[in-house]
């Protein structure tokens, strides 16, 4: 992710830089083993004490209004050593986004000016589904001036640890989908043990079960879908900053481990089979980096059609990274699909990434809809 | 109408590609006996019961054990494979094994592969050990374990075979001639009246803290590995012999990789499956002969690799296929959105050519390879028809003569020509990467069509991917396959070609 000459990105770079490599990098194999390991509060409350969660959060609501670079910068950063952070922080400033799209600022100033602690302040979103491409199994129904939530709600990440959630629900027979929002601690829920899960370990999802649960409804009814797009079109392109981080962390590991081992009498990195490919995730992270940073400027800038640069970039960057964990393990052979080394959870957290937002063919399909 | 003499035919056949290297399947069918069809048909529904009875029900729940505690040992299920007779299903009846072809294993393994690469890997990797055996044509020793296996089933305590070849700073050193004077090896073995005494560690050994046997490459001067190999056949048990760690890997984790320790472990002169003394007059160097040793095992295993592949595509393509049947999406169900079925489809092909190439793999081995003489038409039907008594006794007392080793060394060394050698290894190499890359490939496939479902644990798919990374690494990586496929089918034809050199890597 390039910062220019802005010095602000540069230092929230390197404090994001900073961070990753002392509180993130040393305790990566164990944060991993969640479920089966504690979680990694504590290192959640510095990250939160550090304002990363307050990135593009407009200042009326107690953020620092940096713009969607300022993010990038960061989860770049944190995802080069561990991405469950990074998705922890991409789901809250999502759920902020939708709410933002919605103008339900009264309700996001009750999150965030209220909110007493990280748990607080967090808010737990479905984000691995278009609620547009499957139907929602919660539905809604009218008590007045709140709505009673019912149904199923599977998949809702950090449902197990954070305040509130933002759920899709149809409301009687009307057509599309609205947001709402609901206090995680109220009667009538019940929350699964964490989903295991290919990757994110350290970002849990849950599968919710909900039962005439009390519901503030988000913008208008039957509008969910438009928040939605609003929020992942401005909010892909730092999906895409987290395959980056992924790539360039992949990459890392992979050149210092090919210059220490031998095979053969030599070094692994005087292969040129390996030096192939190590020049080809070179290259790829080169394409990535600037792919990032334009869709950035395209974004912060209000530039005509960004919506397009920042989807597209995200589509392509996270099978890249996909595509380049699989040649970071390669690169070092046994050793690289073992635990002792970053480079497994890459590539699992790398797939992870992928389904963000919803499944990748829709995503194709929905980007052309949407530039034709 | 063209008329072409034979020699201008042979001439012409002659030229790259050549025939005999892509018409192996071509070949067997005049030349392999039809019984190994038969076979391969029951040895499918076999593997088809047991997978559904056994694997399916326990898939995930070993994967999360694993993942809880990676120092468990799934010992429960080698006891239920051994219960069901899979460690001798494909050891032939003059070792007191069932006796299916090894040319059905493949079908066999798909069938508990694709379901899980895990319990595939505990039922597969003890055949990985039988092959090494096997490849050293020691007979006395092969009719020792094996029979052994034999009882092992019998009593009800599993007896099962690995290989130990990789070590600490040596993957592919250990693996291939080219790199074993100059690489990392440190497995040494000293000469000693009446044995070997060795030391050394041996780490990512696949399911060794639940064998018995262990066939182990060891170096009586690490400097000229190559030339000084010997391979040794120690038991679980032995002074000087202990277990180390499990290692913690990302997938295949109910398959244990393990560390193996030698400490001044003695090993005795009859459980040498072959070092230089037994290669004396062989028509090949000593370094010559490990490379067709080498080429013997790889042939045969990276082909059982390649077919783990296929297991693994067809796995993932099952999973996408079940989601898009159950799935709505945007109205309909996903299996009838015409991009669906493309992708499936895709799929679908990328596990037929798979598994087709494999399958001529299987066909270089049987008509080249490892298991050619168990294949040739008369000693087929010969040990297929003949009471197993009468096997029993004829060949217990046969194998105890030196004369039978030296014959099948005669027949499957010497008489292996270079021709030979490079085809098995070359397929081996070929459908190894090809079968490794379309697991991969499906498994990537699988996850983009089933999104959020394809993530979580619980539906299956995540843990295939998971599983099938290893495939592209384990028995040499594909990158090192893919340059012994270069060396073994492209570089014969031409000249100036350097492989596996300083000069080139």
């Amino acid at each position: 992710m390039i910062a220019n000459n802005n010095k602000e990105l540069k230092l929230l770079g390197q404090a994001a830089t900073e961070f990753a490599r002392k509180e993130l990098a040393p305790g990566r194999e164990e944060n991993d083993k969640f479920p089966f390991g504690p979680f990694f509060d504590s290192v959640l409350e510095k990250a939160f004490s550090l304002d990363f969660f307050h990135c593009i959060l407009p200042e009326t609501y107690g953020g620092i209004g940096q713009g969607i670079s300022a993010l990038c910068i960061v989860l770049d950063n944190i995802c080069r050593e561990d991405s469950s952070l990074g998705g922890i922080i991409l789901t809250t400033c999502a759920a902020h986004e939708i709410l933002l799209a919605a103008g339900s600022d009264e309700l996001l100033k009750n999150l965030t000016e209220q909110s007493k602690n990280v748990a607080d302040f967090l808010v737990a979103a479905p984000l691995f589904t278009d609620p547009s491409d499957i139907v929602p199994l919660v539905k809604a129904e009218t008590n007045g001036d709140r709505y009673l939530l019912s149904g199923a709600q599977e998949y809702l990440v950090l449902g197990g640890i954070a305040g509130h959630a933002l759920i899709p629900a149809t409301i009687g027979g009307s057509n599309g989908f609205s947001f709402f929002l609901i206090n995680l601690k109220a009667d009538g829920i019940e929350t699964s043990k964490p989903v295991y899960s290919l990757g994110l370990h350290a970002c849990p999802a849950v599968d919710l079960s909900l039962r005439n649960v009390p519901a503030r409804i988000v913008g208008k009814a039957g509008e969910g879908a438009l928040y939605f797009d609003k929020m992942a079109a401005r909010l892909s392109v730092v999906s895409a900053a987290m395959a980056l981080g992924i790539m360039k962390g992949s990459f890392k590991e992979a050149i210092d481990y090919a210059q220490k081992r031998s095979q053969g009498g030599r070094e692994i990195f005087k292969w040129s089979e390996v030096r192939m490919m190590l020049a080809g995730m070179a290259i790829d992270i080169k394409n990535a980096e600037l792919t990032v940073s334009r869709a950035c400027q395209a974004i912060d800038g209000n530039e005509p059609e960004w919506e397009a640069d920042s989807i597209a970039t995200a589509i392509k960057i996270q099978d890249m990274a996909c595509n380049l964990t699989t040649d970071g393990i390669q690169v070092m052979g046994g050793a690289g699909y073992m635990k002792d080394f970053g480079q497994e959870k890459r590539f699992r957290d790398a797939k992870n990434i992928q389904a963000l937002f919803g499944m990748t063919p829709r995503k194709k399909l929905k980007y052309l809809e949407n530039i034709i | 109408m063209v008329s072409l003499s034979r020699s201008e035919k042979k001439q012409l056949l002659a030229k790259e590609p050549l025939f005999d290297d892509f018409t192996c399947g071509l070949r067997a069918m005049g030349a392999q006996p039809k019984g190994i069809v038969k076979e391969s048909r029951e040895v499918m529904a076999i593997g088809r019961k047991f997978a559904e009875e056994v694997v399916r029900p326990y898939a995930r729940e070993l994967d999360l054990k694993m993942t809880e505690d990676h120092d468990f040992l799934p010992m429960d299920f080698v006891k239920k494979a051994n219960e069901w007779g899979l460690y001798t299903m494909f050891i032939p009846k003059i070792f007191g094994g069932r006796g299916y072809n090894f040319s059905a294993l493949g079908y066999f393994m798909e069938e508990i592969a694709s379901v899980c690469l895990s319990m595939g890997n505990l039922v597969a990797v003890h055949y990985l050990g039988v092959t090494m055996l096997v490849s050293s044509w020691n007979m006395r020793l092969m009719n020792k374990i094996l029979r052994e296996v034999a009882e092992g089933e019998r009593t009800g305590r599993p007896c099962l075979l690995t290989l130990a070849m990789t070590e600490p700073d040596a993957g592919t050193d250990a693996q291939n001639t080219e790199f074993m004077n100059t690489g990392s090896l440190r497995c040494h073995a000293k000469k000693v009246d009446g044995g070997y005494v060795v030391n050394g560690t041996k780490i990512f050994i696949s399911c060794g803290h639940l064998s018995t046997w262990h066939m182990v490459h060891a170096y009586t001067d690490i400097d000229r590995a190559a030339d000084n190999t010997v391979m040794l056949a120690v038991k679980t048990g032995t002074q000087g012999f202990s277990f180390g760690k499990t290692e913690n890997k990302m997938g295949q984790k109910g398959s244990i990789a393990s560390e193996l320790i030698f400490n001044n472990c003695f090993v005795p002169d009859d459980q040498v499956c072959i070092d230089n003394r037994q290669m004396t007059g062989l028509k090949r160097s000593y370094k010559e002969t490990n490379a067709q040793i080498f080429a013997y095992i790889w042939g045969a295993s990276r082909a059982g690799v390649g077919y783990f592949g296929t297991a693994a595509a067809r796995g993932a393509y099952e999973h996408a296929l079940r989601f898009a049947s159950e799935q709505t999406v945007d109205g309909k169900r996903l299996i009838n959105h015409a991009w669906c079925q493309s992708m499936l489809a895709q799929m679908y092909t990328n596990v037929a050519v798979s598994r087709v190439s494999c399958l001529e793999g299987f066909h270089a081995n049987a008509m080249h390879g490892l298991w050619k003489l168990m294949n040739l038409k008369v000693v087929y039907y010969m040990v297929k028809y003949t009471p197993a008594i009468v096997l029993d006794k004829i060949f217990i007392w046969l194998s105890e003569k030196p004369f039978l080793t030296w014959l099948f060394r005669k027949i499957c060394f010497d008489f292996q020509a270079d021709e030979e050698i490079n085809r098995v290894d070359g397929w081996g190499s070929l459908i190894k990467v090809a079968g490794t890359d379309a697991a991969l490939k499906n498994c990537q496939m699988a996850l983009e069509i089933m999104g959020q479902a394809g993530i979580r644990h619980d539906q299956g798919a995540e843990k295939i991917l998971r599983d099938s990374k290893l495939l592209q690494i384990y028995e040499g990586t594909n990158q090192v396959n893919r340059l012994n496929v270069f060396k073994r089918l492209i570089s014969k034809s031409v000249s100036s070609a350097d492989v596996f050199s300083a000069s080139n890597i």
